[in-house]
């Protein structure tokens, strides 16, 4: 018989005992540590500030539109905020709004309504400051309940990016310290994908790669003569099954991925819970409290050393202590920076872990927005096929500054692609008019369609950073983020270069270019925001060592993406997972051997 | 044999007589409007078929009830404003008529309802007048409702996806 899971009434887990660890956050990095400390026996308490919800019972993934009784849209008294909010309105971008609750731009996607209870409302969690749209997911398994599943490893092009073009920082470990981190997440998660031997997007042990469409393999081959590599998406998805985990089903291909916001209500894409959390469970070491919002790390007042933390139940609103020999923060990037920057003491008088002044600081993520949408003439009229049957479709790895060749900035970007029909014909948005023309030209180009948008590397600067708002405090009388950020010269110029690129590779494969854009989305919108405690060897310029422990407190740990010395273009999620399970094995020796 | 004509232009030649559009929704058909009255409700089941109407390929706006919904979404809206500009829109068409058809909408004839629209359908990248914004409104909504109803998904666009594969289609990476 299963255990229960997630456990009987938060209120009666023990508070009292002191935990090997105490675990902050339950989205990929939380999920991970607490499956790898308990798998080293480890007594682990999770906390987790939202409540839990079962996926399986509230996604619906292959339900039509036209059996829900608004095809999906939200409630009418939601309301997701626009591209147009975040630009003309000032943080907090809820204040004053007449809607009862009002969430991030996420919301709006397709799959409203399924994700309404993932993403938080903005009335209880305002933050301020400079433009940013942050997307935050209050739930057990986080942002992985909405994650877009592309999994991809860093290399030394990253890892040690300073050495190749002089800027920011080299990261304390090279691609050899993590390759065997990333296998273990590879074959223990799943993932999908093909080969392609690249040196700056090592390939992954994959499973079963997604096919292509026409009009991608064309463009693969297309490509073969640019020197550029088109690959099927590689996805956090088991494809062919994961016989160590009970939770998790292949994938059978019913791409309801993208129509939900993310999420699989069979778990063949990863999400924290059924992938790391439910195995973590049943080693019987894992304790698991939901509704538990922390808001400090606390330290003896002799060794200045973590000692547990204190939350404050969501519900009750009642403050709570728990002890732990270690504190592993994995609230996300900017929560767990800002629980930093509250830990303050009189050890600590800038926050935990931040005598260099760094928390916060070296902030970045990936730039978007520039990208293009065509069609293949031969596809035009053509009988459907289905297209969308896949947890992804396309990627071309980057192409810029590998070989010594240098642009007009630093870096590079990749492009995430899709092509051919969707539930809801891309073409019928793109096409003006109406009638019997419309209708028509809707129809038969819609198998016929392709189009790409790039995310580029966010050069991590110490001048774009968060700290503590003096005045503003959330539902729970926390105080706030308040962001000092904003893009700069290098990722304009190299958004000016993705439009470009795009449009140069559509019109190299001949297919007609519908439309193209060189516009950049507002901060935050990849939702891959890094680097607020950057891991390095020099403790007066980062935040934590190699193994992510803090270098003024060595029983604390960040394992989420805070500890990213710079954005890479590639999707961190599983870069994240790697690395904490890496010093989640550290610590456990470490523990065994009574030094910390 | 080979044909200089597609085989479904010959159709459309032949049964042109049958496109005229189908007859209006009537009240007892559709039930009551939960928020606007018949007589807005008549004219946004036209200009939701004059959109997308029926051909030869499949049912329009008004056999997938593209008005019903629209209807149903307008009278649970949580703003006054949404409402307000779906009342003040459809009043907007029936002044432009009146302007420059000297008569309602419904009793325009086909060739100056689509004159009119047409007008109004070529500010839709940047619309301007307050027939345009609404026109935009109007084939935004009309759009959706309709390329998610049970007609637009498989008897129009024959989607073939949301069901179980064993393997992915496609062609491998080679």
């Amino acid at each position: 018989m299963l255990l229960q899971f997630p456990g009987p009434n938060p209120n009666d887990v023990d508070l009292k005992t002191t935990y090997d660890a105490v675990v902050v956050g339950s989205g990929a990095a939380g999920g991970m540590a607490a499956y790898v400390l308990t798998s080293h026996g480890l007594k682990v308490l999770l906390l987790e500030a939202g409540k839990y919800q079962d996926t399986g019972k509230v996604l619906h993934s292959m339900e039509w539109p036209y059996d829900h009784p608004r095809r999906g849209e939200m409630p009418p008294d939601h309301h997701a905020l626009t591209l147009n909010e975040y630009t003309v309105r000032q943080s907090p971008y809820a204040q004053n709004s007449p809607y009862n609750k009002v969430q991030s731009y996420v919301q709006g996607w397709g799959g409203t309504d399924y994700s309404k209870t993932l993403v938080v409302d903005e009335k209880q969690h305002p933050y301020t400051g400079s433009r940013y749209a942050w997307v935050r997911s209050r739930v057990v398994g986080g942002k992985t309940n909405i994650w877009g599943r592309l999994a991809l490893r860093l290399s030394d092009f990253d890892f040690k990016a300073k050495d190749r073009d002089g800027y920011g920082e080299n990261w304390p470990i090279s691609y050899a310290d993590i390759e065997p981190y990333y296998d273990k997440v590879d074959l223990y998660l799943g993932i999908s994908g093909h080969p392609e031997n690249l040196p700056h997007l090592p390939d992954s042990k994959f499973q079963r790669p997604v096919k292509l469409t026409y009009s991608e393999l064309h463009l693969r081959e297309t490509l073969k003569g640019m020197g550029r590599v088109l690959t099927p998406y590689r996805a956090g998805v088991t494809t062919d099954g994961l016989k160590h985990n009970k939770y998790r089903s292949r994938c059978y291909g019913r791409g309801a991925c993208d129509r939900r916001v993310g999420g699989c209500d069979i778990h063949a894409a990863f999400d924290s819970p059924t992938g790391l959390i439910r195995p973590a469970w049943d080693t019987g070491n894992l304790t698991m409290r939901t509704n538990a919002t922390v808001y400090e790390v606390t330290v003896d007042k002799d060794t200045g050393k973590a000692t547990g933390v204190s939350f404050i139940d969501s519900e009750t609103r009642q403050s709570h202590q728990v002890k732990a020999k270690t504190v592993i923060l994995a609230a996300s990037t900017l929560e767990s920076a800002r629980l930093l920057l509250l830990s303050k003491s009189s050890q600590h008088p800038n926050g935990i872990g931040n005598s260099s002044g760094h928390v916060g600081h070296n902030f970045c993520e990936h730039v978007m927005g520039p990208g293009v949408s065509g069609f293949m003439k031969d596809l035009v009229g053509k009988p459907r096929t289905n297209d969308d049957g896949r947890p992804g479709s396309f990627y071309i790895p980057r192409f810029r500054n590998l070989e010594g060749k240098r642009s007009e900035f630093l870096r590079g970007y990749g492009f995430e692609g899709g092509s051919g029909t969707q539930m809801m014909p891309s073409s019928a948005r793109a096409t003006p008019g109406f009638g019997e023309e419309y209708k028509k030209h809707v129809r038969e180009y819609a198998g016929a369609t392709i189009e790409m948008g790039a995310f580029g590397e966010v050069l991590p600067r110490y001048e774009n950073f968060v700290d503590l708002d003096p005045a503003v405090k959330d539902d729970w009388g926390i105080p706030v983020l308040r962001f000092s950020y904003e893009f700069g010269e290098n990722e304009r110029k190299m958004a000016k270069d993705m439009a470009a690129a795009g449009r140069e590779m559509f019109e190299a494969a001949k297919f007609e270019v519908l439309s193209g854009s060189d516009e950049i989305l507002p901060e935050g919108w990849s939702i891959h925001e890094l680097g607020t405690a950057r891991m390095g060897s020099d403790p007066k310029t980062s935040v934590v060592n190699q193994f992510q422990q803090c270098h003024d407190v060595k029983n604390l740990l960040v394992v989420d993406g805070s500890t990213h010395v710079n954005a890479s273009c590639q999707n961190p999620t599983w870069t994240i997972m790697a690395l904490c399970w890496r010093s989640c094995d550290h610590l456990a020796d470490q523990l065994a051997k009574g030094e910390v | 044999m080979n044909f200089s004509v597609d085989r479904r232009d010959v159709l459309k030649i032949l049964t042109g007589s049958v496109l005229a559009g189908p007859p209006l929704l009537t009240a007892a058909e559709a039930g009551k409007p939960l928020y606007f009255s018949k007589e807005e409700f008549d004219l946004l089941d036209r200009l939701t078929e004059i959109i997308i109407p029926r051909d030869l390929h499949s049912p329009g706006a008004h056999d997938a009830g593209v008005a019903v919904f629209i209807d149903r979404r307008v009278a649970e809206a949580f703003l006054s404003e949404e409402k307000d500009a779906w009342k003040n829109g459809l009043a907007e068409i029936e002044r432009l008529s009146m302007k420059e058809a000297k008569r309602p909408f419904l009793k325009a004839g086909k060739e100056r309802q689509i004159d009119l629209l047409k007008k109004l359908a070529h500010g839709e990248d940047n619309p301007k007048s307050d027939g345009e914004k609404f026109f935009k409104r109007l084939k935004g909504a009309t759009v959706f409702a309709y390329y998610s109803s049970e007609i637009g998904i498989h008897a129009e666009m024959e989607y073939k996806g949301n069901v179980i594969l064993e393997q992915f289609v496609g062609y491998d990476a080679i």
